[in-house]
């Protein structure tokens, strides 16, 4: 019990305050006007679920971690479970920027071996928001 | 104790005369220590990391009883005594040509003895350096470095050949020495008694002290037991950094268990941040300031900073993949045996998830202590769910 007690403080140090500084609707208003379109929920979908050949041959599609249901928990290739990707399964999500940036920056590169476009993101945020 | 018995002879009928030799403790002392080496050698030369557990507790036992031995070896009865079978060089060499029987031990076995008592308490020393130089944990943790420690380990392996040599003829003479004098000296380390022959060598009879023999062993073990307790409380020298960066662990705990920085060596770190961008196959980027504030807490707390186990035997790294734990040699033989499917299975997922079987995985010690596999029950109930 007592070692239970003193794991939360640790956990929570260790993870660095929560920065809300965004909301889902929010980024997807940036996105849409860095991109200069409307975003579209299914070519959101469309390019979740693909499989690609521009990048990193383990990660073909954004499906390889995280499962063609962004609702559902997701797996890393080590194993380790990644929280669900859209807001209504955890509300954590798309309300931090830079990790939003970060994750994306990271991902777009491994699956697609490029960066990607405003227009995608907005796409993308757009889909997982109106899971 | 002397009791006469009728003995049955094809030819004559006789009445021999039975002494008691072996007290009790003594027999019981011999046959502990048979079953401790036992445990301890089994456990040392076969059994895997898992048992390391048995391996101490059954060699401290051999090395108690040993003490407790020594002791009785001043306060026991007659055949008990050091003074009784401590050999003289020259009677050696007479038992060596006939010369008269002993009812205690002989001249030779009292040797082996002597030999016995000295092996297994350097062995107990040396494995409680091994024990706390290369596995930072027990008495002599504080005392002894992992180089020092591995050194002693080797004597300790030495040692424990030369052990089963001196078993191996310690069997022989009995089986010898119970043909040339007609009798079962085996049976006797069980019963306690043998024959009482005319011209057997004499022995000057001593009654036991045993209440003497008891305070002492009790006040040895008090002493014994004081000075672990106050080794072990002594602070250990370079130990792994206790708590992780928490922007370290934040952002390489995402995707994979933090490793501890003392695992790999820092040329290796510096490497691998250096690669970021294809990190075992993903893009694993950071922006500039994470990426320094990370890198210099590694270097700052990698391998060559703590002297445990892990950051020694890690740090020779394999030359292609200089950052990759399970490429290491050494990695490699350890988990050599475990079925590729353990690390597929859901309780796992991969060789990467040290944490699935190492309980101290985090804090960089990986102790054998800590190892729990996951049983192929928990891994059949866990896959199919």
């Amino acid at each position: 019990m007592k070692a239970h007690l003193l794991i939360l403080p640790a956990l929570l140090m260790a993870s660095p305050a929560f920065a809300a500084d965004t909301s889902p609707a929010e980024l997807l208003a940036r996105y849409s006007a860095e991109a200069g379109t409307a975003a579209d929920p299914a070519r959101g979908r469309e390019l979740f679920l693909a499989n690609h050949s521009g990048g990193k041959p383990e990660t073909p599609s954004c499906t390889t971690c995280h499962t063609d249901d962004p609702r559902a928990a997701g797996k890393a290739r080590t194993g380790k479970a990644i929280d669900p990707l859209a807001p209504s399964a955890n509300p954590e999500r798309l309300t931090d920027s830079a990790k939003v940036e970060k994750w994306l920056g990271r991902n777009c590169d491994s699956v697609l071996g490029r960066a990607c476009t405003p227009g995608e993101k907005a796409d993308i945020v757009a889909w997982l928001s109106s899971l | 104790m002397g009791a006469a018995m009728l003995q049955r002879n094809p030819e004559t009928v006789m009445l021999t005369a039975r002494v008691k030799v072996w007290d009790v403790f003594v027999r019981l002392f011999h046959w502990s220590l048979v079953a401790a080496i036992t445990v301890a050698a089994l456990t040392g030369f076969l059994a895997d990391a898992a048992w390391i557990r048995w391996h101490i507790a059954a060699g401290l036992a051999a090395a108690g009883l040993v003490l407790a031995r020594i002791v009785w070896g001043f306060g026991g009865p007659t055949y008990a005594r050091f003074a009784d079978f401590v050999p003289r060089p020259a009677a050696l060499f007479e038992h060596l040509s006939e010369g008269p029987r002993h009812r205690g031990h002989n001249p030779l076995g009292g040797a082996m003895v002597l030999a016995f008592m000295a092996a297994i308490l350097v062995l107990a020393v040396t494995g409680l350096a091994l024990l706390g130089g290369v596995l930072k944990t027990g008495p002599l943790a504080s005392l002894v470095s992992f180089d020092t420690g591995h050194g002693f380990g080797e004597v300790h392996e030495l040692l424990a050949f030369a052990l089963l040599a001196m078993v191996a003829l310690h069997v022989a003479g009995v089986l010898l020495e119970s043909r040339r004098s007609r009798e079962n000296l085996a049976a006797s380390m069980l019963t306690g008694e043998k024959e009482a022959r005319p011209g057997d060598h004499p022995s000057r009879p001593v009654a036991a002290n045993a209440m003497a023999a008891a305070a002492v062993m009790a006040l040895l073990a008090a002493i014994l037991l004081a000075a672990n307790a106050s080794l072990a409380s002594r602070p250990i020298p370079r130990m792994p950094v206790a708590t992780l960066d928490p922007v370290y662990a934040e952002e390489c705990g995402a995707c994979h268990m933090a490793y501890h920085p003392s695992l790999l060596p820092a040329a290796s770190w510096q490497a691998l941040m250096a690669g970021l961008e294809d990190h075992f196959g993903e893009n694993a980027s950071l922006d500039e300031e994470t990426a320094a504030e990370i890198e210099s807490w590694l270097l700052a707390n990698a391998a060559g900073t703590a002297d445990t186990k892990p950051a020694h035997v890690l740090a020779r790294t394999a030359e292609a993949n200089p950052f990759t734990l399970t490429e290491t040699p050494f990695w490699k033989h350890v988990h050599g045996d475990l079925p590729e499917a353990l690390f597929a299975s859901k309780p796992v997922g991969s060789a990467s998830n040290c944490a699935a079987c190492h309980r101290d995985a985090a804090s960089g010690l990986f102790s054998p202590f800590a190892i729990d596999v996951p049983s192929p029950t928990r891994i059949n109930k866990e896959t199919q769910q």
